[in-house]
This record gives C-alpha cells, sequence and structure tokens, in this order.
C-alpha cells in the first residue's frame, strides 16, 4: 500500500535537509495539485513529523536529549530553511498556472481563475496546518522579531498567488477586472450570467488585501483598487447614459419604476457577488445618476401625480427623493400649497350665490373635511406619514381653515360654523342613525377644532349652543356631550371645559330642585294645578342675558312664582334670582274650539294669549298694556301668532282671537326664534368674545409681569402671544391696549429705561 | 473512538474528544475525514502517550486554548501555580518529565506543555548554576573569564 510506504519512507529526525525537503516537497505537491485522491492519516501524521523533527532537531548543538533548553538558535535556521523551499514550491506552481492562463480571456479565464483558486486554496489551508510547528515557533518568532514579510504558511501562499499570479494577469490591461466588469455590464443589459463566478472571482480579490500588521483583519486595499474603483466608474457611466436615454423616451412615471427597479437590483447585486463595503458607495453613485441627476424633472411632475391622485408614483417619487441630500424639500412646499389649494377651492365651490349666510355648517365643515382626509391619506399611504409632510399638511389646513372664500378676512367665522355644526351634531334630531357615527362626527369636528385659531370664538359659541340645548332638552345624549366635552378638555385642558362642565352640574341640580319643589307643593292643602319646572342656572357659566325691558307676569303664572321664589329663598338665603322670561316656556291647553290643542308657547306668548280668556277683540295698545312689553318685541310676538293663525288682524292695531282655528296636529309649536334674535345672537357671541379677549389679555400681561418683575415691550407682547396662543391669536393693538389700560390701572408703570415695564405690586 | 499507534506499536482505543485535546489530532481529523484507520504517531512511546492520555482523559470538556492566545495571557506565563491534580500527575522522575513536555509539544497540547515547562521552572528557581547543572546534568563548558563576564551582566537579577 502506497500509504504506508509514506510513514516507512519517512527519514529519520537527523535527516539532512535536501532528504527532508524531498520528502516533503512530495508531499506538498501531493496536496495542492492533487487533493481530490485523498490523503491518509498516515501520509498526514508522516509529513507533520518530519517537518515537526526537521524544526526541533539541533544538529548543532548534538544529542536530543538537551535540545530543550539550547536549541533556539538551531530552530531558527531550520524553520528558515523549511520556509524558503516552501515559497520556492508556490513560486513555481504559480508560474505554470500562469503560463496557462495565457491564452485565455473573459469568462473562461475567469473560469480557470476561479477554479484554481479553489484547488490553491483548500490545498495551502492543509499544507498551512501541516507547517503547524513552523508557524508556532519559527514564523512567530520571527514576526515577534519584527521581521516584515515573514507570514504563517497559508498567508504566505496568499503572498505569492498575488506576486505571481494575480497581479501580472492583472497587468495586462486589468484583465480579471475587466472581465468582471464586461460580465456585470452584460447582466445589467438583461443577460444571464454565473454571479457564483462572479463572486468567486470577487471574493479572492479581498482575500488577497493583507494586512501587514494584522493578518486577521480584512483588508480592502486589493478589492478597492482592482475591483471596486472601476466598477463604480462604470455603474456611474453606465446609468448616466441609460437614465438620459430613457427619459428622453419615457414617461417620469415609467422612469421611476425604472430606476426603483435597478436600485434593488443594484442592491441585489451587493447581497449576491460583492463585498458589504461596495454597497453604500455603490447606491450612494446610482442615486446620483437616477435621481438627483433627474431631481427637477422629477419634482415638476409632482404636482400632475398629485392631480390625478398617482398614490403608486406618489409614492415612488417619495421614496426615491428621500434617497436623496434635500429632495423631499421641494416636494413638502409643494404640497402645502396643493393642499391650501385645494381648502380653497373646496370651500369657494360650497358657498351658496346668494352669500354666506345661506351656508350651512354642515356643508362647510364636511368640504374643509374632506380636503384634510383625501391629504392626509395621502400623506400616510404614499409618504409614509413622515413628519416634514404631515408639518406641510397641518401648516396648509390650519390656514384654508381660518381663511378661505367663505371667512373673508374674519378669523370667527369658522370657529363659529364649526361649533354650529358640532351643535347640530349632538341635537336630538340629528341625522345619524348610530350611536358610533356621533361619536366619529364628533373626532371629526375635533379634526378641525385643532386648526382653529381662535379656539375661544369655538367655545364661546359652543357654550351658547350647549345652553340652548340643554334649556331646551333637544340635546341627544349626554354620553355624546360628555364624550365632547371630555375631548376639548383633552385639547385644551380644564379651564377650556371648566364652565360647559358646570352646566351639566346645574342642570342635575335643577332637576332635583324642580321635584323637591313638587313634592313640598303636593303636601300643601292647596296645591297649583299649574305643573311646573324649573332650572337655576349660575350667572358665571351661563351666557344668557336676562330681559332688558319690562313685563308683567301674568296673573296665571303669579302665585306659583311667587311660592318658587319663597321656597328657594328659604333653601337658599341671599341668592339672587333673575328670571329669565325670556328662555321660559309653556303648554297651553284651548277650552274656546271644538277640538282642544295643546299650544307651546313661549312666555311671551301666554302672556298675550292669557288676555283672550277674558276678551275675544284686543288693540295693541290694550296687549302692551297688559304685559307691559315693548312695543316692538309685541308686534313680533304678534305676528308670529298672526302667521299661526291663532289670532286674526283685519284692522289695523286690532287683534282677534280666531274662533275657527284648526291644526293637523294636537301639538301646536308656537314658540319659535324670532329671526332678528338669530342674528343679533352671533354678533352678541362676538361682542362678549372681544369682550373676554380684553380681560384675558390683561390677565396674561399681569401674571407675566408678576413672574417676571421687569419687561421691555417687545419681549412682553411676544410672550402674551405665545401664552395666548392657544385660545386665540392675539392682534398686537389689542396687546398694547391692553398694556395702557393696566398702566391707568396701576398694575404695572413705566420704567425709566425706554420701553420697559415694572410690575407694581 | 479513535485509535492511535505509538512509535513502539502499541494501540489506544480512546474517545474522539479525548483523542482531540490534541490539536494535531483535532486538525487531522478535521483535514482528512475520520475512518476506520488507525492514526500513527511516530514520536510518541507507548509509557508517554499512556500519560499523556491519562491527562487528556481528566481535562476533557475543558475549553481549547486558541492558537495566538499565549501572547496575550500573561498571568498563564507568569504564574507558576499548578493545579493539584496536575501536580500529583507530573510528579515523575525527571527524564519522563521531558519525555511528556516533548509529547505536549508535538501533539501540540498547550496546557499539557505548561503544566511542564512551569514544573522545570519551579525546579530551577532559588538554585545556583552550580546546583542546576548538577540537578539537569549539564557540564559547565564556560571558561572562568566567561562565567565571571555573565555574573557581572546579570547582578541586576540577583538577590
Amino acid at each position: 500500500m502506497a500509504h504506508s510506504t509514506s510513514l516507512a519512507s519517512m527519514p529519520p529526525a537527523s535527516a539532512d535537509l535536501s532528504t527532508t525537503w524531498a520528502f516533503l516537497e512530495e508531499g506538498v505537491d501531493h496536496i495542492m495539485t492533487r487533493l481530490k485522491d485523498g490523503v491518509s492519516y498516515q501520509k498526514y501524521m508522516a509529513l507533520y513529523t518530519v517537518a515537526y523533527n526537521y524544526c526541533t532537531s539541533s544538529r548543532m548543538h548534538g544529542s536530543l536529549d538537551h535540545s530543550m533548553l539550547g536549541g533556539r538558535t538551531g530552530a531558527n535556521l531550520m524553520g528558515s530553511d523549511l520556509y524558503n523551499h516552501l515559497i520556492r514550491y508556490f513560486n513555481s506552481h504559480l508560474v505554470v498556472l500562469r503560463d496557462t492562463s495565457e491564452p485565455l480571456a473573459d469568462e473562461p479565464l475567469l473560469r480557470y481563475y476561479a477554479g484554481e483558486w479553489d484547488r490553491y486554496t483548500t490545498g495551502a489551508n492543509y499544507v498551512n496546518r501541516l507547517f503547524t510547528y513552523l508557524n508556532r515557533h519559527w514564523v512567530k518568532r520571527e514576526k515577534d522579531e519584527g521581521r516584515k514579510g515573514v507570514y504563517n504558511v497559508y498567508t504566505l501562499s496568499l503572498v505569492q498567488w498575488k506576486s505571481y499570479l494575480f497581479e501580472p494577469v492583472q497587468s495586462k490591461n486589468k484583465k480579471l477586472a475587466n472581465a468582471v466588469l464586461r460580465l456585470i455590464e452584460s447582466q445589467r443589459n438583461g443577460q444571464t450570467i454565473d454571479s457564483g463566478l462572479v463572486k468567486k472571482v470577487i471574493d479572492s480579490f479581498v482575500s488577497l488585501g493583507l494586512d501587514e500588521a494584522d493578518t486577521n483583519k480584512a483588508n480592502f486595499d486589493v478589492y478597492k483598487a482592482h475591483f471596486e474603483i472601476p466598477f463604480i466608474e462604470a455603474t456611474s457611466e453606465h446609468y448616466a447614459i441609460e437614465s438620459k436615454t430613457f427619459l428622453a423616451e419615457n414617461s417620469v412615471s415609467a422612469y421611476m419604476k425604472k430606476a426603483e427597479d435597478r436600485l434593488r437590483e443594484e442592491e441585489d447585486r451587493v447581497e449576491r457577488y460583492l463585498s458589504t463595503t461596495t454597497r453604500k458607495t455603490l447606491l450612494s453613485k446610482c442615486e446620483e445618476r437616477l435621481i438627483a441627476d433627474h431631481k427637477d424633472i422629477l419634482i415638476a411632475d409632482f404636482q400632475n401625480l398629485l392631480d390625478y391622485d398617482k398614490d403608486e408614483d406618489l409614492q415612488r417619487m417619495y421614496s426615491l427623493l428621500s434617497r436623496i441630500q434635500d429632495g423631499l424639500e421641494p416636494l413638502r412646499s409643494k404640497f402645502e400649497e396643493h393642499v391650501k389649494a385645494s381648502g380653497l377651492n373646496a370651500v369657494s365651490k360650497v358657498i351658496p350665490e346668494g352669500g354666506i349666510d345661506g351656508l350651512e355648517p354642515k356643508t362647510y365643515v364636511d368640504a374643509l373635511l374632506e380636503v384634510h382626509k383625501k391629504n392626509a391619506d395621502t400623506v400616510n399611504r404614499s409618504f409614509r406619514g413622515e413628519a416634514g409632510f404631515v408639518a406641510s399638511l397641518d401648516r396648509a389646513c390650519k390656514d384654508f381653515v381660518n381663511k378661505n372664500g367663505a371667512t373673508g378676512t374674519s378669523t370667527t367665522k369658522s370657529p363659529e360654523l364649526l361649533a354650529k355644526h358640532a351643535d347640530a351634531l349632538l341635537r336630538k334630531n340629528n341625522k345619524l342613525s348610530e350611536e358610533g357615527d356621533l361619536e366619529d362626527a364628533l373626532n371629526q369636528v375635533m379634526i378641525l377644532f385643532k386648526y382653529i385659531e381662535d379656539k375661544d370664538v369655538f367655545q364661546t359659541f359652543y357654550s351658547t349652543k350647549l345652553s340652548k340645548r340643554l334649556i331646551h332638552g333637544v340635546s341627544a345624549s349626554e354620553e355624546s356631550e360628555a364624550s365632547m366635552i371630555s375631548k376639548l378638555k383633552e385639547a385644551c385642558g380644564f379651564e377650556y371645559t371648566n364652565k360647559l362642565q358646570r352646566m351639566f352640574t346645574d342642570m342635575s341640580l335643577s332637576k332635583d330642585l324642580t321635584q323637591q319643589f313638587k313634592e313640598k307643593q303636593e303636601s300643601l292643602p292647596d296645591p297649583e294645578d299649574i305643573s311646573f319646572s324649573v332650572m337655576v342656572l349660575g350667572t358665571n357659566f351661563w351666557p344668557l342675558a336676562p330681559p332688558t325691558h319690562s313685563f308683567n307676569i301674568p296673573e296665571d303664572l303669579s302665585k306659583t312664582y311667587e311660592r318658587f321664589q319663597r321656597y328657594y329663598q328659604q333653601k337658599h338665603s341671599g341668592r339672587k334670582l333673575t328670571w329669565l322670561w325670556n328662555y321660559s316656556k309653556n303648554e297651553l291647553r284651548t277650552n274656546y274650539l271644538n277640538q282642544k290643542y295643546i299650544l307651546m308657547t313661549s312666555t311671551y306668548q301666554t302672556a298675550v294669549l292669557v288676555q283672550y280668556n277674558d276678551n275675544d277683540t284686543l288693540s295693541l295698545d290694550e296687549l302692551i298694556a297688559a304685559t307691559n312689553l315693548p312695543k316692538d318685541t309685541m308686534l313680533q310676538i304678534l305676528s308670529v301668532l298672526v302667521k299661526a293663525k291663532i289670532l286674526i288682524n283685519e284692522e289695523q292695531d286690532q287683534y282677534d282671537l280666531n274662533p275657527n282655528f284648526k291644526s293637523k296636529k294636537i301639538r301646536v309649536n308656537l314658540n319659535q326664534p324670532i329671526k332678528a334674535e338669530v342674528k343679533a345672537e352671533a354678533s352678541e357671541v362676538l361682542k362678549s368674545v372681544d369682550e373676554d379677549r380684553k380681560y384675558v389679555i390683561q390677565a396674561t400681561i399681569v401674571r407675566i409681569m408678576k413672574a417676571r418683575k421687569t419687561m421691555k415691550n417687545q419681549p412682553l407682547i411676544a410672550e402674551v402671544t405665545v401664552q395666548l396662543s392657544q385660545r386665540f391669536t392675539p392682534k398686537i393693538p389689542d396687546i398694547k391696549k391692553a398694556i395702557e389700560t393696566l398702566l391707568e390701572k396701576e398694575y404695572i408703570e413705566r420704567a425709566e429705561e425706554k420701553d420697559t415695564f415694572n410690575y407694581v405690586a | 473512538m479513535v485509535t492511535l499507534t505509538t512509535s513502539d506499536n502499541e494501540s489506544f482505543v480512546v474517545d474522539k474528544d479525548v483523542a482531540e485535546r490534541s490539536v494535531l489530532i483535532k486538525n487531522m481529523l478535521e483535514d482528512v475525514g475520520e475512518n476506520d484507520h488507525p492514526i500513527p504517531l511516530p514520536n510518541v512511546s507507548a509509557s508517554v502517550l499512556k500519560k499523556v492520555l491519562e491527562y487528556c482523559e481528566h481535562h476533557r470538556g475543558e475549553p481549547i486554548p486558541t492558537a495566538d492566545a499565549d501572547s496575550s495571557d500573561d498571568t498563564r506565563k507568569r504564574t507558576t501555580d499548578i493545579g493539584e491534580w496536575d501536580q500529583r500527575f507530573i510528579s515523575v522522575d525527571q527524564e519522563m518529565l521531558f519525555e511528556i513536555i516533548l509529547a505536549a509539544n508535538y501533539l501540540d497540547i498547550k496546557s499539557l506543555l505548561d503544566v511542564g515547562c512551569k514544573t522545570v521552572a519551579n525546579m530551577i528557581k532559588g538554585k545556583t548554576p552550580e546546583e542546576i547543572r548538577k540537578l539537569f546534568n549539564i557540564v559547565n563548558d564556560f571558561t572562568p573569564e566567561e562565567e565571571a563576564q555573565i555574573k557581572k551582566e546579570n547582578e541586576w537579577a540577583e538577590g
């Protein structure tokens, strides 16, 4: 058996170099060229042992017994003998490979190179281990002593490969790298190539980078110089031409698809056969050629994509431009302009021909919401909810929500309409079928609320509307009211909703009070034949004004009025009750007709109608005298009653009871708000907002000055503006006016320094 | 299981993980692949291998230090401490001690090589050159002049 002979033919430890190397060289050559034939344990051990023995033998110092302590110098020389022989072996081996590669080019060259590389490195790994002892002692000591150019056996094999095969082949017109680049180019042009082959060759470039100081450290010098740099150059050239040609013949949308595909392909390429260190350089070069170079063309198409809702293309444009420096900024500002224009356009479409007075709050709010929703969807879907686009959307919405065709220059119109819309939603007869729908609709209100600048205007309108809902008992559900208030509280804090919450407290207290009063009445000897309910509402929390004119309480009501007055004074002595006749209502039963009707009336209407219990005909003056109501109010009341055909007005200033009154319904509602009152209400609200603001501004200034003691004019105004921005945007003249007022009231004084104020404690 | 054959043709059958305490054997099994053939160890005699295997058996399962651990691991170099079991194990005659050291070097068993070398170091510690020559049976081949020179050069290390 050939294998067992190798052990037997092993030269003795004392054999000389030429005998020893002859034995080793046969084994090394076997491993380097015929490893596939296999190696036996015997052969392996024989080679290892011979190399070991040669290194440890110390011919210079005589017997083996003492070599442990004295053989250093000998081991040195022995090691270098073997090392030099290995160098010579690798060299001659590689020269043969190089000569064979000479006539080859392109793919055949790469195949040959990769095949030999595989065989060579596998063999060299073996040889490296057979010469472990050489590595461990001689090589290590040489390196420790600082000698350059000595490597462990495996590294040595790579160094030799680099100088005797790789560099000579590359020196011929970069034969290897160019062959690889041509393969990649043809793959970019759609042909299938052997990626595994490319990977092998490129990996060898990486392996050939050797760090002199630390061979374990990866060094990409060879890879970079021989491959990466020319590769990046070729890539840049390829895509410069391709992108230009493609854009000339195709749409932007098609181009973006192509660019995206290309970027993905290049990323795959890194995965498949390049060093990951190339990823960044490669992709940023591709982004430069494919995106940055054509940035302006892409951006120019953005509006077009928005106009036609091309979601997919928008998304693509976003993700492409997000890859380059400052790519998104132009999109963000264009998007902001677009949203703003859409909002203004949507509003101008819903303004009725007759002017904004006829504009339904719901129509208005829906128009705003639709624009917001559509563009918020675009942000989320196409721009991945990126913060910059969210900010653009918010800025644009804030803009068109507060100022548009319907509002003109007034910043109070939007909060007014929004509050009115919320009121419509929270009323009993809203057209929403389910509780959940209402909750949704309220959340939508909050979306716009967020953008409202004059939140105090909304607050005032909202509380006015809420008070009406509560007084008239037309709120859709207590739960929804509470939900809305907690939303507002979440958005603006406790103070903002404090009054609103107090209104609910008053309502429930009033309910109890009515019940208690009723029980008390029933226990009296002569109970009234009137069912009576009362709401006692705190003056500070309710935006309700008492009547400004005189009024005679009708006889039929006065008894109950007095009894309650007494009852309440007993319960809470010292509290003053102001009767809001203008908000009171009654139900009257008719006895003068065949059919009995129930007339639902305001107390003023009641006061008029009860006069007809004793008369059929009354003049205007008589009615005024009886009720003590002012003439213009009286005329308005009468006109409603006449219109409802309860009264007949055939002669000037004379009103007769209609004996033939007929109605399809048993319950006849006469209690409709008078037109003039509705209009007055809005201006009333705004007046109270203005009044409130004055105080709020003053209070804010005082609070700031109390904390800072001394402040200059400009910073003070700025600080006030910041602190109030949650509620409304104060006008600078208003702030200046408030400062003047506070100077007069001596809350603050002018300091000696110009434009400076001091706090006066 | 692997079979190890010694220079004097005796065979030892041991568990693979015991045999692989030797980096040489470990590398070879990795490179050549496992088969039923015995592994010849032409540099180790049966009496020494028996001792070495006893050591390997005792330390099986412990981590094997990597090739370049010694340069960084200063404590390993400096300390002359030897574990209790190892101390008993290495209490052998001088000839066997050197044989074990040589075998550990050949088979590439770093920890055993350390135990051997530290034992020799402990034998030398605190002895005069003359005592050391006597201990290891070394003939003094310095001339008196040479000796005086060396003593002078090494004065700093005395005491």
